[in-house]
């Protein structure tokens, strides 16, 4: 889980603008837009703005030179004075037991949302009822803002929400760009902010993408970007499954998310830790109301696999479900149609197949004659973490796993396996699954010393 | 248990002072505050004789009760609540009948309580709660006894039955009730297509129901402090009788423009359409609240229905009476038109301030004038605070705009000016000025 290490506050603040014009053949529907985006970014720098904080009785008013709805956040204040206004949520505990060396989990979140004043107004003439007889497009559209800043708990205050009514215009107009540049006619596109945490020194940086128009089809836009930030050219970093995941916002589909942060590393000397990078979901037996107890454990392993390149920004396809896993199988003409439907086991080679059919994934297929064998493969094991750090999906015996680093010393050669196991069959309880070592680390003892292994080591491809 | 009344005194004067004509009927309004737990009746104001009926008629029909005009009594219940701030409303009605009808009198003032109710209630742009009280009360008043007897409905329930009420008079009742004010800037688009099953003015309302939707769920600050829940929202008020000044304090109006209900799409929402309209400008708003530990949330809700009714009314008023003069063909025209304006009015006794909107072409004496229809009331002219909203400048004529309209959606409103003179065009660019002044002054020799 990625998150800034040097701030300890992050103040986001979201809200809806309502963007309305009207549109016809006679009048130029750009200038149209653009003054209709002036409109809004005077709302935003009047002194009718107002930023609530969530879960807190605090109002701000930014550009009414700072007032606020507590006597005690003058604009002396820092951020860090806000924190205590605020009461937890505690709807989601991470209930997490090893954790101790674990410093704090990341900075704190205040989650705040846009507001206007309709009171206090400038004027006092009574309304006027305006009326334009002409055949036009009434085009409405409410406008997903979200912004976001770091700061450390010692900066000012009034400071940092200036800077944030300054971060709401710089929005406005990146998002006029968009919506300029993607229209057709009086259709307009919904443009849609996605925060990114890049590299030092960009830091947190937020983009705007059109909505409905999938990562396929912004590949210009993001070989733009990549230039700019000055990120790598060969893996996706501006994808939307790449937007930097809030320490408070739940994943909606209920899978847990890498486990294996809440271990303790295994106590071993000289050893160095290679771990899969990014982020993964676990998938086990039982779920998605598929009994595969007993049969399935290479299906879940491919799965985990599988939402690792989804979440990396590699595929938008859903991760695939057993019957899908054996279409694709037959589709390729590695299984007869009468395996779909089945339960027969797969192993690495059909894993290879699937990953390269759906997803055009190459894997590196590894064999070991016997189990005893792995202990020695640090060198390659740890290779791998480090250059692809993919999932490896490994079967033999009558069994399948999923490795997900290894601690290895190269001096001693002892070695442990990060291993997550898919043959776990109760719910998504994450103090079970660490507790009982369905998320662990095992040594070379785990395996089946007589047993012949085949893993699957998928190999990331070049994609922005 | 039924629910109890209480009463400001000087309605118990008003009713005894009624003039009725030996053996007919005189039905009127009773205004005042509902609570959970008791009621206000603050002003009682009888139904104004209709000119047009003749005064041969009434006798050869069967009871006097027959004669009763629900038409009219529900119509001027309608014109009385429009004129009513927030806090206020229409309570019930009582009947003073000669003794002999006094039997059947619970019946008319049950058919006339719904009627009045659901013809008040018509083009409401917000809902009631489960805690607005739906009980109305009807006063029968024997004409020779004086004796009055208090019964209640309940609105909700068509079959309600009449259910016993207490009704106590006290003095200056309503005299140290906080008022809350607040002056609330608009600007909703509204884009309109007429087809069959709607109609101009649905289309308007329908625009300004959204509009309404997002104020209900504003926040509301009241003395800075946020009113939401069941608090007491005067905290330190004594409730000392000696207090007659009353208490204004403002509101303020904090709203998002989130639309939860609408679901999330990739695309804009285009809606084709004929006329496009544009209500905006700045309205005056007031409330008041009971003093018997009143929860803050139903004064924000109070002062938050009086916002949202006094735009609707407005508009209404507005295109009704475009009805009225130009027939149904024509919608609003093009161009811009001032809407009514409100103006306050003192109650000749007691502390409150009613209402009432003035068209762009009337004055102060119209004013006067339809209080002393509606109400009875006799107001000097000088009462009538009419500076609360500025005297925009209207074009009452309908003037279309031809060629460049792009600037029809010009932000800024004109600095207020109250001149009345109809060629002064403010706030509008002036290339377009230019233009449009050339049209006005054609069209106004040129009725159409």
């Amino acid at each position: 889980m990625v998150h800034s290490e040097d701030c300890s506050i992050i103040f986001r603040i979201k809200g809806i603008l309502e963007f309305v014009c009207l549109l016809d053949d006679s009048n130029d529907a750009q200038c149209t837009i653009s003054k209709t985006f002036q409109g809004l970014n005077s709302k935003v720098s009047s002194k009718n703005l107002v930023f609530t904080v969530s879960n807190s009785a605090v109002l701000i008013w930014p550009n009414n030179t700072f007032q606020s709805s507590m006597d005690s956040l003058t604009d002396t204040s820092t951020c860090g004075d806000i924190l205590k206004y605020i009461e937890a949520d505690n709807s989601e505990s991470k209930k997490s037991s090893k954790k101790k060396d674990r410093k704090n989990s990341g900075p704190n979140v205040v989650n705040m949302k846009l507001l206007f004043e309709v009171t206090e107004p400038a004027g006092n003439g009574a309304p006027n009822l305006y009326t334009v007889i002409r055949q036009q497009h009434f085009v409405r559209m409410p406008l997903p803002m979200d912004c976001i800043l770091s700061v450390t708990s010692n900066e000012s205050l009034a400071n940092a929400c200036n800077v944030l009514v300054e971060s709401l215009r710089k929005q406005l107009s990146d998002m006029e760009e968009v919506v300029i540049r993607c229209r057709k006619g009086s259709s307009l596109l919904v443009p849609q902010p996605f925060h990114f945490q890049l590299p030092e020194p960009t830091g947190l940086t937020t983009v705007i993408y059109p909505a409905g128009v999938p990562d396929s089809q912004l590949q210009g836009v993001r070989e733009d970007l990549h230039k700019k930030f000055e990120l790598p050219g060969d893996r996706p970093c501006l994808r939307r499954a790449n937007a930097f995941r809030f320490p408070d916002e739940a994943y909606k589909d209920g899978y847990l998310r890498n486990p294996h942060v809440h271990l303790n590393p295994p106590n071993i000397d000289n050893a160095k830790l290679y771990l899969v990078q990014g982020v993964y979901s676990y998938h086990h037996y039982m779920q998605d109301r598929v009994n595969d107890d007993g049969w399935g454990c290479a299906y879940r392993s491919l799965q985990t696999i599988f939402s690792w390149f989804r979440q990396q920004g590699y595929a938008e396809m859903a991760v695939p479900t057993h019957t899908q896993i054996q279409q694709a199988l037959v589709d390729v003409g590695d299984k007869e149609p009468n395996f779909f439907g089945s339960r027969q086991w797969i192993g690495s080679f059909e894993v290879q197949a699937v990953l390269n059919h759906l997803l055009g994934v190459t894997s590196k297929i590894m064999f070991v004659s016997h189990g005893s064998e792995l202990a020695s493969k640090g060198r390659e094991l740890s290779n791998h973490f480090q250059t692809e750090g993919t999932p490896i999906m490994i079967g033999g015996g009558v069994l399948a796993h999923t490795i997900l680093g290894v601690a290895w010393s190269e001096i001693t050669g002892q070695i442990r396996f990060l291993i997550l196991d898919p043959h776990y069959t109760g719910g998504e309880d994450l103090q079970i699954i660490i507790d009982k070592g369905w998320c662990g680390w095992k040594g070379p003892e785990f395996w089946d010393q007589n047993a012949y292994y085949n893993l699957c080591l998928p190999q990331r491809f070049k994609t922005i | 248990m039924g629910r109890s009344y209480i009463v400001e005194e000087a309605v118990e004067k008003y009713l005894c002072e009624l003039q009725t004509p030996p053996g007919s009927c005189v039905t009127g309004l009773l205004v005042g505050q509902s609570s959970p737990q008791r009621d206000f009746v603050v002003l009682a104001v009888q139904t104004p004789h209709r000119e047009s009926e003749g005064p041969a008629k009434a006798s050869t029909r069967g009871s006097p009760l027959d004669d009763i005009d629900v038409e009219w009594v529900t119509e001027h219940a309608r014109q009385v609540s429009r004129m009513l701030p927030g806090g206020l409303s229409i309570l019930g009605l009582f009947l003073v009948t000669p003794p002999e009808l006094s039997k059947d009198a619970q019946n008319t003032l049950k058919r006339l309580i719904f009627a009045v109710d659901k013809y008040i209630t018509k083009g409401r742009l917000w809902e009631l709660t489960e805690e607005d009280v739906t009980d109305r009360v009807t006063l029968h008043i024997c004409s020779n006894t004086k004796k009055a007897v208090c019964r209640t409905f309940d609105v909700k329930d068509p079959k309600s039955s009449a259910k016993p009420a207490d009704w106590k008079y006290q003095t200056s009742v309503l005299s140290s009730w906080p008022m809350l004010t607040c002056s609330v800037e608009l600007d909703v688009h509204i884009p309109v297509t007429e087809s069959a099953s709607n109609s101009t003015e649905k289309c308007i309302q329908d625009g300004l129901r959204k509009w309404a939707k997002q104020i209900e769920a504003g926040h509301c600050l009241i003395n800075g402090k946020r009113a939401f829940d069941d608090s007491e929202f005067i905290s330190g008020q004594k409730k000392n009788p000696k207090i007659t000044q009353r208490q204004t304090l403002p509101a303020r109006i904090l709203v998002s423009e989130e639309q939860p209900e609408v679901d999330e799409r990739s695309s804009a929402q285009i809606q084709v359409c004929n006329v496009s309209a544009r209500v905006q400008g700045v309205v005056h708003c007031r409330a008041y609240i009971h003093n018997n530990k009143p929860k803050a949330r139903h004064a924000a809700q109070a002062i938050k229905r009086d916002i949202i009714n006094t735009v609707s009314c407005r508009v209404e008023m507005f295109l009704e009476d475009l009805l009225i003069s130009e027939g149904r063909q024509k919608g609003p025209c093009s161009g811009r038109q001032a809407l009514p304006r409100r103006v306050f009015v003192p109650a000749p006794c007691s502390g409150l301030s009613l209402c009432d909107y003035m068209f762009p072409d009337e004055s102060t004496g119209d004013v006067a004038e339809r209080l002393k229809e509606m109400l009875d009331w006799d107001t000097p002219e000088t009462d009538i605070d009419i500076t609360l909203e500025t005297n925009h400048l209207f074009c009452s004529e309908g003037i279309d705009s031809h060629g460049d309209s792009s600037k029809h959606f010009t932000s800024e409103v004109g600095t207020p000016k109250i001149q009345k003179a109809p060629q002064y065009y403010a706030g509008v660019a002036v290339a377009a000025a230019v233009a449009l002044l050339a049209t006005a002054t054609s069209l106004l020799y040129f009725n159409e």
